[in-house]
Formats: structure tokens, sequence, C-alpha cells
């Protein structure tokens, strides 16, 4: 059973706040692929070492910087050099969010979309090419990665393999199996990582925490979470007119390791999460937003099955609507448990608990049914319970701030609170959803759920579903 | 007048025959020559709509003994085939001079858009004319309650075109359940695979030219006009709030007929749904719809969940891997307590499962409570016709089945999506929104009313 809900174990309160319950998990997740990789490594001590023991993360701080290998060792009182690969959308954000550290170089494969942070950075190098940023600049500590999901795990493997921390937007990557593969090398290259689901280190999933720690609605079997995006096109075919490459993109950099097709618009900068070649649809864009507070909460880890449905998928594009319904099995003390994803505007029925009036809405929103009661995000209902109840204890460590806490992991801090050991396995869930909508009518129409093995990344029912575990990569391009 | 008494009378011996409780299994031995009906009895039928599911009503009731004598479209060339079929009958544009003409019409079949049911129905009953209305009988819930009081104003014989009504496969699901085999039921789920035609699109700027066949302004009929577009007609307009009734109405009239009937439905106390991004043109591509119905006839409450656009329930647990769920392009699942019943589209083919239940079951089944219908759904309305009976899915059963089916559509307004509607049936009013009732309500253009 491998567990990735929560890094705030049995210990909690204590000062660390990540504690033996959890890092026993963690071990549990890695420890196969670590022993090797640890004779690998000439039998180094790494930061891994230190994590596997109770009481780690208190020694962790003390140990010396020449004892550990890979990353430049960077004190609290130092700044990082801090790279941004794909800065013109998000990137910008997150750049904002870590701009007290260094900004040392910029990467982007748009001169046009990137031209305001470029501006902004003026002392930043800037690249076209993230490999060739990554081969000149050899003072980068940590990368930001917001490039669109299908170029992410290339970027954050050169990064990884260099020894660079890593921030990568969500979803961690395009595939379940780079998402695998990212999540091994990060724990081998011993470098701090962070997915930007900056909602995990919100008041509110730590809420969700308590109030389900404390009892407050019971046990739970049944989860619903839905999103009204899709805002960009969907359930639409490849275009067929190619207008011409704009000057200030660099095409073939942007395709990256997705398979060849002609430049258009309709791609980029914006619309390409409708893509498969390129985005996750809704549930990849939005889903490890919404799922951490349920995952910790839950401590879920892989499901048994998944089964989907939506407004009609084809091969390129993901669908206008979907529902993905996701069967986990009991955990540490707690009941299986269904989650259902909504998303293009449908959502499950109003819970009767929640008082005529009040607002039921198709914007994003998880509902927990549990045996005794109800919660909506982190608020009980109906209102009155919640009035009630006040708030649950206060058990859980809060967060100094989503970016905050990869700058305090990079200088040797506690790891982040979605780093890859635990946002990984979160994508691989998320992603699986994706591998159910994309069997399409196949499904809809046997009316079957997928059967899984996670660990060993394989659909055991179907297995024609398999192919969408994994994305081909063009020629010149690898992990 | 010889003739016509002659008929009054065998319709009068008829009917007495029928009355009887196992008239049905009587009905087939009894031998071909004593119902034998000379031409003059046949029953002179017209059709409003004579083009698309018009033709096949048409030919239908043709097959069944009727005498096809006048037919109406506003465009003639979607009719053509209806008109070679039976070249005796008149030809109309317009079912106002055809009733107000023809007067040997006895019965009239309504097979039009959604939006002209209920004019053209309630103009030929307020003929006395017996009416076959296709699914759904009309678009709003005022309409449908209309041509139900109506049909028993005037004492003509109605029946609706959901023609599985006249199937087996709803009948056993009745005696099924009512019979306790699944125990109660307090969970439905119904879903179609339809739209298959476009919705959740704005109206076209485009005009296209009004094809030389068609009477546009006759198309629109009661409707707001609106300049041609191929996209209304002659098949799209389902999705269009104006003239159409979107996938829901298309299809819950079929697919809800089994639930309607088995669990003694008639009023939901709510209503509430989601759905994809929709308009005040179309229906959106996809949405799911929850309806709640009070405790009944000593069964208990009881939800209906309606997916459509390729949205679909869970797969139930006590489905065998491996099995497939979908039995048809729309399916059922009856959610009981000691068992779940599923069934096709038009109440077809319903098991139990597991497989091995239904294996089980298959050696011990309730015995047959229900008469079976031997004849087509249209048979079935022109046999009521000619001996004064009543069709199986006369207005009283389908008036309210429609009213429950179209009230869905009041959730899917897009002012009123994510509201969860309280519903009075019997005023057919919303209680918790005043506003959403202008939707219940009829607004004819100028020249159009029930009354015609």
């Amino acid at each position: 059973m491998i567990v990735l809900g929560t890094p705030y174990g049995e210990s909690v309160g204590k000062s660390p706040p990540y504690n033996a319950g959890s890092v026993k998990c963690e071990r549990g997740l890695f420890m196969k692929s670590w022993v090797k990789s640890d004779e690998e490594r000439d039998k180094k001590i790494t930061r891994r070492d230190f994590m596997g023991a109770a009481g780690a993360v208190a020694a962790f701080t003390i140990v010396p910087s020449h004892v550990l290998g890979g990353p430049r060792r960077v004190s609290p009182s130092e700044k990082l050099n801090i790279a941004g690969v794909g800065i013109g959308g998000r990137g910008a954000g997150d750049l904002d969010e870590v701009g007290s550290e260094n900004i040392v170089a910029l990467c982007d494969v748009d001169d046009r979309y990137a031209a305001n942070v470029f501006k902004r950075y003026p002392n930043a190098k800037k690249y076209h090419d993230f490999r060739v940023m990554l081969d000149k600049e050899k003072n980068i500590d940590a990368v930001v990665i917001a490039t669109p999901d299908h170029t992410h795990a290339v970027v954050a493997m050169n990064a990884i393999k260099r020894g660079k921390h890593v921030y990568c937007e969500k979803p961690l990557a395009h595939s379940i199996y780079e998402v695998r593969k990212l999540t091994e090398a990060a724990r081998q290259a011993g470098v701090a990582t962070q997915l930007g689901n900056q909602g995990q280190a919100s008041e509110g999933t730590r809420l969700v925490s308590e109030f389900i720690r404390d009892g407050a609605i019971g046990q739970i079997r049944e989860v619903h979470s839905w999103c009204n995006r899709p805002i960009s096109p969907r359930g639409i075919n490849r275009p067929k007119d190619t207008p011409p490459v704009p000057e200030t993109l660099n095409w073939d950099l942007w395709l990256g390791p997705a398979p060849q097709r002609p430049y258009h618009p309709c791609y980029l900068p914006f619309s390409w999460r409708g893509w498969w070649d390129f985005g996750t649809g809704v549930l990849g864009d939005i889903g490890c937003h919404q799922f951490i507070s349920i995952f910790r909460a839950l401590k879920l880890g892989y499901p048994t099955s998944v089964e989907a449905c939506s407004s009609g998928v084809n091969s390129e594009t993901a669908p206008l609507a979907s529902i993905i319904r996701y069967d986990f099995p009991a955990r540490e003390g707690m009941p299986p448990v269904k989650l259902t994803w909504y998303d293009g505007g449908l959502m499950p029925a109003r819970p009767e608990e929640l008082e005529e009036g009040l607002r039921f809405g198709n914007a994003d929103e998880n509902l927990y049914i549990g045996d005794k009661g109800k919660m909506l995000g982190h608020r009980l209902l109906p209102e009155s319970r919640s009035k009630e109840y006040g708030k649950p204890p206060r058990v859980l460590p809060r967060s100094p701030g989503h970016h905050k806490e990869w700058i305090n992991a990079c200088k040797g801090g506690e790891p982040a609170g979605s780093n890859f050991d635990l946002a990984g396995p979160l994508t691989e869930v998320v992603l699986l959803g994706n591998v159910a909508l994309r069997m399409g009518q196949q499904l809809y129409e046997k009316g079957l759920k997928l059967y899984y093995d996670g660990p060993n990344m394989k659909v055991t029912n179907l297995p024609e579903a398999n192919k969408y575990i994994r994305s081909e990569y063009r020629e010149g391009w690898s992990l | 007048m010889n003739d016509k008494k002659m008929t009054e009378k065998k319709n009068i011996s008829r009917r007495e025959f029928m009355g009887g409780a196992a008239a049905a299994m009587a009905f087939t031995i009894v031998p071909s020559h004593v119902l034998a009906q000379p031409p003059s009895e046949k029953l002179n039928v017209a059709a409003i709509g004579a083009g698309g599911m018009g033709a096949g009503n048409t030919r239908a009731a043709a097959s069944a003994g009727a005498n096809i004598v006048a037919l109406c479209d506003v465009d003639w060339a979607k009719a053509d085939e209806s008109f070679k079929r039976f070249p005796k009958a008149k030809k109309y544009k317009d079912f106002r001079k055809m009733l107000d003409t023809e007067k040997s019409i006895e019965a009239v079949i309504v097979a039009t858009p959604d939006h002209f049911h209920t004019v053209a129905a309630m103009a030929a009953m307020r003929r006395r004319k017996h009416v076959y209305v296709q699914k759904p009988l009309t678009r709003l819930v005022s309409e449908a309650r209309a041509l139900t009081e109506a049909a028993r104003k005037y004492k003509v014989v109605s029946q609706m075109g959901n023609q599985g009504h006249s199937g087996n496969g709803v009948r056993d699901i009745c005696e099924w359940i009512w019979a306790g085999v699944i125990g109660e039921v307090e969970e439905v789920h119904a879903w179609t695979n339809r739209p298959v035609w476009p919705q959740g699109i704005d109206r076209p700027k485009e005009v296209h030219d009004i094809p030389r066949t068609m009477d546009w302004d006759l198309w629109i009929g009661p409707a707001p006009m609106r300049p041609y577009n191929r996209c209304y007609a002659p098949f799209a307009w389902r999705g269009w709030w104006d003239f159409g009734g979107g996938a829901l109405a298309d299809m819950a009239c079929h697919v809800l007929d089994p639930v309607f009937w088995a669990l003694k439905l008639k009023y939901p106390t709510s209503v509430e749904a989601s759905c994809t991004p929709v308009n005040k043109e179309t229906y959106p591509l996809a949405s799911i719809v929850h309806y709640q119905f009070p405790a009944r006839e000593g069964m208990p409450a009881v939800k209906v969940h309606w997916y459509d656009g390729g949205m679909k329930p869970e797969r139930p647990e006590v489905l065998e891997i491996g099995r497939k769920l979908n039995q048809a392009s729309s399916n059922v699942l009856f959610m009981g307590s000691k068992g779940v019943l599923r069934c096709g589209e038009y109440g077809d083919n319903p098991q139990l499962l597991p497989y091995e239940r239904m294996r089980e079951f298959t050696k011990n089944k309730p015995a047959q409570t229900l008469t079976r219908i031997k004849t087509s759904h249209e048979g079935n309305w022109i046999e009521a016709c000619k001996t004064g009976g009543k069709a199986t899915s006369n207005f009283d059963y389908s008036g309210p089945l429609t009213e429950m089916v179209t009230m869905g559509n009041l959730a899917i307004r897009p002012e009123n999506v994510g509201k969860k509607f309280l519903w009075d049936g019997e005023n057919m009013r919303v209680t918790n929104d005043e506003g959403a009732n202008d939707f219940v309500q009829m607004h004819y253009r100028d020249g159009w009313s029930l009354e015609m």
C-alpha cells in the first residue's frame, strides 16, 4: 500500500512537522530503487539517508554541506540562483514568487510572449533552448518550469540530472511514465522539488485534514470534485490550414518531444491544454490542485480502478465535459472510497444538508460525504452544524507559503509540501483519469472500468489502454 | 346512415368484447372472419407532419387498417414519400385548412417538430378527432396539461408516440418490480447517447434561402419568428429551445417510460441539473438532471438521475467484470434494495444483475398480470379509436409523463443552472423561485393559440 496522502502524520504538532509516520510511508514508496541507487552512487550519504529514520528531519538541518552530493549547498542566508523555463505565462507568476532570490537565467521559445518577463529581469541571461542554458549557466541552483505539459518532463529531468532543484508547474508531467521517472530521478539526485499546486500550502487543505481526522463527518466513502473549465476549445479536430510560424517563435523547440505537426495559433500561447499531444485536459490542469486536499486527508494512494465518460473525446483534443470515477481501496483504518471528478460544468446533485438559498456552484469545489456528515470544501454542512462545531483542533503545521516551502527546501530545510515523492503519485492518479478518458467510446459502449496496477503502471483488464501511460517521443528527444 | 349506425353498433359490441380482463388473450383466438372489416369501417386518418416520423407513423397506421385521407406538411418535398404512398390522400400545407375542409377525418397523427404539437393536436381534438402525437407530447409542462385535459374533455382517444409503451419489456419491468423482485427502489439512473445533433451553439447570423417547397411561416407556427437557416429544419430543430426539447425531451419519454410506469410516478417534488455551457438558443451538449419523487402507493421516495451527451452513471458493482453495461444507445438501471434491474431504451430486454441472478430468475418469473399488446403502437391507437377504448399511452398517462420530462428542462435553462427547484406538480409551479415559472408557460406568436 502506497500512501502519498499526508506529509504530517502521527506526530503532528511537534517540530519539525515531517514525522515518523509519513517518513515510513515515503520509504515504502521508494525504498527499492533508493537502495539500488545508493550502491550505484558509491554509497554516498545522501539527504535520503536521513529521511529514512525517525527524527531524521531534525538531524537533517545540521548536516555539513560537504557531505551532501548533487546540489550546491546554499545556506539560508545565501541567495539561490534560479533559472526559469517557460516564462511567458504562468512562469512569470512563479518567478515573482521566488523573486527574492537571484533570477540568473530565463528561457522561452517565444520571444514575444516572454518579452515583458525578459524586461523585468534585465540581468538574467536569455535563452531559447533550456539544454543550452543548463549547459552554459553553471551557477544555476534551481529551475522553475512552467512550460506546456508536454515539455515538463524533458526540462525537469535535464535539470534534476544536473543536480538542480526543481519547481515544476502542475501537472508534474504529460504521462504517468514521465511522472514516475521524474519522481525516481529527483529522489536519487537528492534535489528539492515542489509541484506548482500552490493550494496545498493553504489553510483550507489543512482544515480539511483536521476536520476529517477529528471525525467531524465520520468515515468517508464518497468524494466528489468538480471544476467548470475548460475555457479553451475542446472536442475539435486538427486545423487544416498552416499559417506561417511567427518569427518570434521557435516552433521546433515548442514542440519538443511531441510528434511533429505544422504550427497553428490554435495551440499557443494559451490553448494547448485541450490538445492531447501537449496538454492533459481539465483534469490535468486542475486535478493536482483539487485532489491534494482529498489525497492528504484520506491518505490516498493508487486506485484499484477508474472509469470515465465524456461529451466526446477524439485522438486530438480532450472533451468539453467529462466524469471520471476512481475506486480507492481501504487504507489505514479508512474504508474504501469512491472519488468522482466532473468538469465542463457538470457537478453532483446538491447536498440536501445545504440550506436553501446558499449557492451550490459549478466552479472548483470538493464535496466529502461521510457517514456522520458532509463537508463542502472545508465547510461542514449545514451552516448550523458548521457554527456549532467551530474549528477542528489545530494540529497540523501551517505553511510559510508554497514557493517559500521550496526555497527553504533548496536551502537545506525540510522537504516542500508537494515534493515529488508526494506530488508524483498524486499526478499519476490524475493522469490515470485521462487514460480512462482517452479510451473514449470503447469504455462508454462497454461501460467498463479500467483495473489498475499502480506500482507497475499497468491497466490489467484492457491492455490497449496502456498506450496512454507513456507518450512516444520525437526523434532526438528522451528523458 | 345505415352504414354509420351499423358501425356504431359493431363498435359497441367490440368495445364490450374488449372490456373483459382477459380480452387480449381471447382476442388472439377469435377467428379472423369475425374481425375482418369492410373498407368502409376503416378509420379515416390524417397526418400533420407527413415526412420524418410522420411517414413511419402513417404507414404503420395504414397497415393497422387506417384509411389515410389527408396529409399535411409545411414542406412538400419532405412529405413526398408519404404523398406517393397514399396518392388518394388530399395534400395540405396548413393543418387548419385541412381540418376545416376534410370533414371525413376521424383521427389525426401529429408528427411535427415539438413546438407545433400542441396547437395541432388541440385543433384536432377541438374538432373531436382522435389524436396520435409524437413524443414528447409537448415542449412545455403547461401544454402537456392542456392536451391531457382536452383529451378528457373532448372524449377522444389519445396516444403519445412512445412506441416502447406497447412493448412487452415495460410490462415485464412493472410486473417484476411490483412483485418485489428487486425490493424497494430508491434510486434510478437513466442515460442516453443523445444529442446526435448540434447543441450548445448560438443562433447563426447567416440566413439561408428558404427551400422553395417549404412554408417557413407555417413551420415556425406558434414560435417566435426568426430567419430560416438549415440548422433548424428539416432535421436539427431538437437542439433549439424555441422548437425542441433537447436530448432529455427527445429520449426520456421513451427511456423513463418504464420508470414512470413501474414506479407509479407522477409529479416530481424537485429537479436540479448541471450541464455544459448553455445559452438561450440551444440546449447544452451534455447534462445531468436529478429528479426527486415523494413516497407513493407503498413505494419509498425515489431519486431519478438522467444523463445525456455521453454521460452515464457509475458501473454497478453487481455487474460481473467484463460484462457490458450498455444494452442500447439509452439505458436504465433500477437500483433496488434487493437487486439491480436494467433495461434498454424502450424498456426492452429487462435483466436482473448480475447475470447469474437473471439465469435463476428466468426459471421462476412472476405471473403476467398486464395485458400484452399484439399490434403496433399505432395499431393499438387505431384499435382504441374504433372500439372507443383507451390507447396504452393515452394522455392521462403520457401527459404527466411528459410534464415530468419537460419540467427537467427548466433546470437546464441558462438562468437556472445550479439551482434546485421545488415543484408543485398539481399547480405546475416552482415554489422557491417565482422567476423560473415563466418557462413553464406558453408564449405563442400572434395569430397562434390553443383555440384554432
